[in-house]
């Protein structure tokens, strides 16, 4: 070897032979660090591998900051759950004056940590490998659903083919439910065939790869996208959560049927951005909601405050902040993010959804009633909280007037004033649903901001400081997200297309295609 | 490429009946006729040499009509043309300051008469690197050589220099290239920072470099190299510069002992202003509570430090074989508690002769060993300096050094901040930093070489050179668990970083040297180079999120994920062949043409992996050409043109996935789709003048060049929905154009038997515009530094100079007033404004040298004039109600504004925390926190006396110096130093974030030879 190397060296030091050593440059340029295509195809890591990006960054498990401006200072302040109450400079999300960098960010980690590997999964597996490719749809599927949610048009069926140009939402979501019907067929063909799982090596979600639990999954993810659009097109909305419920391996049912993955790093950022940034406190309307109806789960979910000593505090979103500390001593967050373990979808969320199913009149295996007590008592097992049974019972306890210790200026009056106990209007019954569903949802902001924006509930607190120069309303909130900085920039073709799909200007204001104005009913 | 291969068969074949060769002995005497022992003899335009023995005696084989050269330090240098004579007798003289027929060590180690360069070198004698030492020999070179600019890192001894020669001229790397005695050093540095919060890994930490470990009294002296056309024969690894370096020489027939040593105390300067009138309220981080005298004096926690350099050098020299060895220790404690540097220089130089002395074999090894101790950090992030600056007022810095409590429950002491509940990342205890904290920090360097130098003929010889270097830095930090969450796993975190990069360098030289005729000489160089370099990394990182199992317990054993673990590599070949040719006529008129041909891994894959660039360069000397007055002793103008090549980053035209934690990764960046990567080219002209008068007591050198870089490597943001997952690009595109120029100018104002003063003024300006930065992707803008949150960017912008300084500014109204929004408060501009330039507008050094009898005093000013620099410490510290200005503020009752509100009624005093609540603090309006660059710096003073020879007993010369660096600032507007950078690579520039305060260093120099 080193004789070689004298050799080769000998010879190109000589000037004639000069022009003819540099053929080894090929390895030279390759890092040795690194792995080629060839080398992963060993043993189909080129498929297996493609897999975990996705469980590390549909909810980033990794980089707190990066979780901070995919969706804390996003939709997780905006639902009400949560909020950062730092003056932060002039762009502030809370203030309505949208942060552009902060808000490309969803877009950007989904595509390039996502979905240009699910893609490439589609490539290599797609009639080879079909139950490959059939999981990188399910998961393709509830990536798309949460960044088409967040921004309205995106680039689903042109991905990969040149010029990435935009479909429209409605695009988006017929070919999501034709994409998981491709995946559900193709997983509950091999579970009945008893094949056994191909994605245990690389499943890092608590189902060990089993197909019954993702197509479980996948028909659950189906009946939370037919109810989004169960205003926009009730017709499809039925027929597709009816398809789900109705599947042969349906949808979640026990509480162990929820999808949860486990952060490697074991990491929680919420814990981190509470407690060591000091940086994420309890919503007012979390204080209001749970505090008013004494509800079990406001001590899995937050920790007393330093402020008002045995009780909890929540800071109200869109208020004048006035520094970095003000609202230090407010409640941080509780058991219930202390652990590495991220919800993808739960059980009660389910029952939720088919409890508005029925209540809309589609088949659902169920009463409206009795699958939203369901829902309530799943997620009091999934929070190991007591005493379900008489909270479900109680009429009496309403969401309390919050108040602010440190400024009465930001005192206001619970807004929302139902109870707990299932009533007889049809309207406050999808009231109770969704009040139920975002309690039990928490901490996914970015699901809770979606219902919130297609059903109004449950009623918020309104922000006081509202810095938008009136493009957007106080009374309706931020209803979309602009486009990725990096694609106005960097693809302004696609992003033509995005916003002549969109319909309206490219701002927070415009209302996407489930969201519209009609009533509930 | 064939074509001047053939033209050199012809000139070789020409050339042998030319030479006739002859030994030629002699003998030198001073003035007194007193025989002078190692006198260095060059034959011109040739490696060869001799010098004299303890008699005054040389021989020398030479060819006829060659010129040589008798050089000795202090005396006046001698040319003598063989003629028919065997044998030649010198006297030499003291030397007159900047003689006409020095020479000087230029490409690839070959000597020439300095009045035939077609270019401009500047050198500096191994005096001038060591009279005012400083651990790093670079930041010696500062104020000393005309349009170099020299920046220190803010990490204290040890640490990195960032050299600008002539201006940016790279978006990647302007550093220039280091050779030693003919031979590239690889001067790779580990790591360099490039964010403003602090590197999450450890802090912003300079990893040091290469040429920061070299022992400054190995070297005889150093050559700059200043433009494309001086360094062509280096390639593109010269396109920035060259800095060549030139170990002592052994003089024949001596044997020495020499030993140097320096004792240096440093003290911090140009701390902040603090308040001492206010305290901070009960469990706030702030200092904006109640009135009450605090402490407002800082300076008790920093130590005076002290560095204490020992070098000595023994060195024998018999006919046909010397042998030197050197060793020098530093040890130096820091200005930061618990900062400590200690280093190790061992060098070893052999040099014989064979076959009737045509042979020589030259061998030489050093090797370097430095720890580093706590090496200091800048940024917010594991940085004493941000905590001691920031703590809450309520508590003194006493209060502090009661860094952990014993915590029952745990049953392990635990992190104490008086007044914290929880620590912050940016607000930690700095006793605990210093000390639960520790890093690390080796770097080990070794170099060996072989150099043949073979004597074909008369007119040829060869020459082959032979190098390795191995270069290893290494980095632990050991963290203990209740370190700030965000930074440190609750259980603690350990990294153990280490980084070995390695070169082999082999090249092989032709050089010619004839005169063809009476009237035309020739001298030309052919070669061919091999250079290798490549660099391994082993990162271990327990992280923030896995941690370690057993608290505190810091091995890889204990990790609890292998998440953090990361090998990285690099590696790069580049082959050259290279011609250079000089033709002289009458002596008078010179021509430089040069050429060569690079072949890069890293271009494969692209069109071509091969690139050619030439230089031609002219030089008159019109005080041998024309009649003169008498008092213009030499005049000459010069002209140049140049190319030079530079290839790209490795492995970008093969992007492979990398394996993190198991997972293979994205490659980030590769060619856009459908583009291909080619080669920058940097071109540059250069003219210049040198004048010498008044029996060469006053003398002058201009420069004016005009460079541009093209096609340079850049890497810009994909769009996101790139089928590759791409985070960028890399492509071509952008050119930096340069020009400017250089004033050398020196005199010998005073010279006399008793009293000599010698002055010499270095003078540059560069102007530099950033162009052709692509519409698309970028926006017109390549950010160096990301901002992340905070308010300081620093970016290439489209039609600018390059290093913008971008920052934010306070709203106003039409007329230029504050706008006091209805809630009373001002708000802050969303948008970026361009609010500085990192980069001097022209730099001026001034050095004056003293003689009064066995005195010698010296003083160098040193002044950058233009530019702008700022402070995030300054607005996180008003931010912080810390500051003197804030309380100041707070004292009279408010700051007084020139504002108005929207309705136009004036506002002209507003509450102080109102106001710095909004404008100040790392993310507020830092266009308020941007000064002036400029300064003038009495950067080194020497007072020193030299022992009458004749009366030391057993030693050959003693002599002793009171030194000083640094020692104040005649003017100065920035609160911080501006000469001190966060980071020696291309980001962080013009910017401080709690950066280590720069020092003043007074000390003692004792020099003894026997």
């Amino acid at each position: 070897m080193t004789i070689n190397k004298i050799k080769r060296t000998a010879l190109c030091l000589s000037l004639l032979t000069a022009f003819s050593c540099t053929d080894n440059f090929e390895d030279i340029n390759t890092n040795p660090e690194g792995a080629t295509i060839e080398q992963l195809d060993q043993d189909y890591n080129s498929i297996k591998s493609l897999f975990k990006p996705a469980f590390n960054h549909l909810f980033i498990s990794e980089t707190t900051w990066q979780y901070q401006i995919q969706q804390s200072l996003q939709a997780d302040g905006w639902s009400g759950y949560m909020t950062t109450p730092v003056p932060f400079g002039p762009q502030n999300n809370h203030d309505y004056v949208l942060n552009g960098g902060w808000n490309s960010y969803a877009w950007d980690d989904a595509y390039v940590n996502i979905i240009s590997y699910l893609y490439k999964a589609e490539q290599r597996s797609k009639d080879k490998f079909d139950q490959f490719y059939a999981w990188s749809l399910i998961l393709k599927v509830a990536t798309m659903q949460r960044i088409t949610d967040m921004y309205g048009p995106a680039v689903y069926s042109k991905f990969g083919k040149g010029v990435a140009t935009y479909d429209s939402q409605k695009e988006i979501y017929t070919q999501m439910f034709k994409d998981l019907d491709f995946a559900v067929t193709e997983l509950t063909k091999r579970n009945a065939a008893g094949e056994k799982t191909a994605f245990d090596e690389t499943d890092l979600s608590l189902y060990e790869g089993k197909y019954a639990n993702w197509t479980k999954y996948a028909n659950s993810l189906r009946l939370r996208m037919a109810m989004r659009i169960s205003k926009v097109d009730p017709a499809l909305a039925k027929v597709e959560a009816e398809k789900a419920v109705s599947h042969s391996l349906g949808v979640f049912t026990a509480t162990a049927d929820g999808l949860k993955i486990k952060s490697p790093t074991d990491l929680n950022v919420i814990d981190v951005m509470s407690h060591s940034w000091v940086g994420l406190f309890m919503g007012a309307d979390m204080e209001s909601i749970l505090g008013g109806y004494q509800d079990p789960r406001i001590s899995k979910y937050w920790n007393t405050s330093k402020v008002t000593p045995g009780e909890y505090k929540g800071v109200r979103t869109g208020i004048i902040y006035p520094s970095g500390s003000t609202y230090s001593k407010f409640s941080q967050t509780g058991p219930r993010t202390k652990t590495g373990e991220i919800t993808w979808m739960s059980t009660a969320e389910v029952y939720f959804l088919r409890a508005e199913g029925a209540l809309r009149g589609w088949n659902m295996g169920g009463t409206a009633q009795s699958l939203y007590e369901a829902g309530i008592k799943s997620s009091f097992e999934q929070n190991g909280a007591e005493g379900a049974t008489a909270y479900i019972a109680d009429n009496t306890k309403l969401p309390k007037d919050y108040v602010d210790p440190l400024n009465p200026a930001n005192n206001a009056q619970a807004i929302s004033k139902i109870t707990v106990a299932w009533g007889t209007d049809k309207e406050k019954n999808l009231e109770k649903i969704i009040t139920q569903k975002w309690i039990a949802t928490y901490p996914d902001g970015q699901e809770a901001w979606s219902e919130f924006r297609r059903t109004g509930y449950p009623k918020l607190f309104r922000i006081s400081n509202n810095q938008s120069n009136g493009l957007i309303s106080t009374e309706l909130g931020v209803r979309r997200l602009a486009f990725s900085d990096s694609e106005v920039a960097n693809n302004k073709e696609g992003i033509a297309s995005g916003v002549a799909a969109l319909g309206g200007l490219d701002n927070g204001a415009t209302r996407l295609w489930w969201d519209t104005s009609a009533p509930n009913f | 490429m064939k074509k001047i291969i053939s033209i050199f068969m012809i000139l070789f074949t020409v050339q042998v009946s030319l030479a006739q060769v002859k030994t030629i002995k002699g003998s030198v005497t001073d003035g007194s006729g007193a025989p002078i022992p190692g006198v260095n003899i060059n034959v011109q335009g040739e490696t060869a040499s001799a010098s004299t023995d303890f008699d005054g005696n040389f021989s020398i084989q030479v060819a006829k009509s060659k010129t040589l050269i008798f050089s000795y330090l202090g005396l006046e240098t001698k040319n003598v043309v063989v003629g028919e004579s065997n044998t030649i007798n010198v006297k030499m003289t003291e030397a007159a300051t900047n003689s006409l027929n020095e020479v000087v060590v230029t490409s690839l180690g070959i000597t020439k008469a300095r009045k035939t360069l077609t270019y401009s070198a500047q050198e500096l004698k191994g005096e001038e690197l060591t009279r005012v030492k400083d651990a790093n020999i670079i930041n010696t070179v500062a104020g000393k050589i005309a349009g170099v600019a020299i920046t220190k890192s803010s990490s204290g001894s040890g640490g990195s220099t960032k050299v600008t020669i002539r201006g940016n001229s790279s978006f990647t790397n302007n550093q220039p290239l280091y050779v030693i005695d003919g031979i590239p050093l690889s001067n790779g540095g580990s790591v360099q920072p490039n964010g403003t919060f602090g590197d999450l890994a450890g802090g912003n930490r300079d990893g040091g470099d290469v040429v920061s470990l070299i022992n400054p009294d190995d070297y005889e002296g150093m050559t700059v190299l200043k433009g494309a056309a001086a360094s062509v024969l280096y390639g593109s690894q010269g396109a920035n510069g060259v800095i060549l370096l030139s170990s002592k020489k052994v003089k024949a027939g001596v044997e020495t002992f020499n030993v140097n040593s320096v004792t240096t105390f440093d003290s911090v300067a140009y701390l902040p202003e603090f308040q001492s009138d206010y305290t901070s309220a009960v469990g706030d981080a702030k200092s904006w509570g109640a009135k009450q005298k605090v402490e407002g004096d800082i300076k008790g926690f920093f130590n005076t430090g002290t560095t204490q350099i020992t070098s000595m050098a023994f060195s024998k020299a018999t006919d046909g074989a010397s042998t030197s060895f050197t060793y020098a220790n530093t040890d130096a404690s820091g200005v930061i508690p618990g900062n400590h540097l200690k280093k190790n220089n061992f060098g070893i130089r052999q040099a014989s002769k064979f076959f009737n002395d045509r042979l020589n074999v030259a061998v030489t090894a050093n090797y370097v060993s430095q720890k580093i101790n706590n090496r200091p950090v800048n940024g917010l992030y594991f940085n004493p300096v941000s905590g001691v600056y920031s703590h809450p007022r309520a508590f003194s810095l006493s209060d502090l050094k009661t860094y952990e409590v014993f915590d029952v429950t745990k049953n392990w002491n635990a992190q104490n901040y008086p007044g914290f509940a929880a620590v912050s990342e940016s607000n930690e205890n700095p006793y605990w930093q210093i000390n639960r904290q520790k890093s690390v920090d080796i770097n080990n360097f070794f170099n060996g070489a072989v150099a043949l130098d073979y004597k074909v003929s008369d007119w040829f010889r060869l020459t082959s050179r032979y190098s390795y270097n191995r270069s290893e830095s290494n980095f632990q930090k050991e963290m203990y668990a209740t370190s700030a969450a965000s930074l440190v796993h609750p259980k603690g975190r350990y990294i153990n970083s280490n980084t070995i990069a390695t070169q082999n360098y082999a090249d092989i030289i032709g050089l010619i040297n004839t005169n063809f005729s009476e009237d035309f000489s020739f001298s030309g160089t052919i070669g061919a180079s091999i250079n290798n370099g490549k660099s391994a990394g082993l990162n271990l990182d327990s992280g923030i999120g896995g941690g370690l199992r057993n608290a505190n317990i810091f091995t890889l054993g204990n990790f609890a994920n292998n998440n953090g673990n990361v090998q990285t590599a690099y590696q790069r070949e580049v082959q050259s062949v290279f011609a250079a040719t000089t033709f002289g006529y009458k002596d008078v008129l010179f021509l430089d043409a040069a050429a060569r041909n690079d072949w890069s891994s890293t271009l494969v894959n692209t069109d071509n992996p091969s690139f050619f660039y030439p230089s031609v360069g002219l030089t008159a000397i019109i005080s041998e050409m024309t009649e003169m007055p008498e008092f213009i002793n030499f005049g000459k103008v010069r002209a140049t043109y140049a190319q030079v090549g530079n290839d790209i980053a490795a492995f970008i035209t093969k992007p492979t996935y990398s394996i993190v934690a198991g997972q293979p990764i994205n490659p980030p960046v590769g060619p856009r789709p459908g583009t291909t990567l080619k080669p920058e080219l940097k071109s540059e002209y250069e003219i210049g003048t040198e004048w010498r008068m008044f029996n060469n007591r006053l003398g002058f050198e201009v420069s004016y060049y005009d460079s541009q870089t093209k096609n340079q490597y850049l890497q810009v943001p994909a769009e996101s929905t790139n089928e590759n997952g791409y985070l960028n690009y890399a492509i071509n595109a952008g050119s930096i154009s340069n020009k400017g120029f250089e004033v050398v100018l020196f005199a010998d104002l005073v010279k006399s038997e008793k009293f000599n003063w010698e002055s010499r003024i270095n003078y540059s300006q560069n102007k530099s515009k950033v162009n052709d930065i692509p519409a698309q992707n970028v926006e017109g803008r390549i950010v160096l530094t990301d901002p992340g949150s905070n308010n300081y960017r620093y970016s290439l912008v489209e039609g600018k100079p390059f290093g913008i300084i971008e920052g934010k500014n306070i709203q106003k109204d039409a007329q230029g007033r504050l706008l006091v929004g209805d809630n009373g408060k001002l708000s802050v501009n969303a948008d970026w404004e361009e609010v500085g330039n990192a980069n001097p507008d022209f730099m001026l050094g001034f050095s004056n040298t003293f003689k009064f009898g066995a005195f010698t005093a010296n003083i160098l000013i040193d002044g950058r004039f233009g530019g702008e620099v700022l402070s995030l410490t300054e607005a996180i510290n008003d931010f912080n109600g810390v500051s003197k200005a804030s309380g100041d503020a707070r004292n009279a009752g408010g700051v007084k504004i020139n504002g108005a509100k929207a309705d136009g009624t004036a506002v002209t005093t507003m509450d102080t925390f109102d106001y710095y609540d909004k404008t100040a603090g790392r993310n507020g309006a830092t266009g308020e926190y941007v000064y002036d660059a400029t300064n003038v710096n009495v950067r080194e003073v020497s007072i020193g006396y030299t022992f009458n020879k004749t009366k030391l007993p057993f030693m050959q010369s003693a002599s002793i110096s009171l030194i000083a660096r640094n020692l104040f600032f005649i003017y100065k507007d920035a609160p911080f130093d501006p000469n001190v950078a966060l980071s020696t690579g291309e980001g962080l520039q013009g910017v401080d974030v709690f950066g280590l305060p720069s020092t003043r260093s007074i000390g003692l120099n004792l020099n003894l030879t026997f």
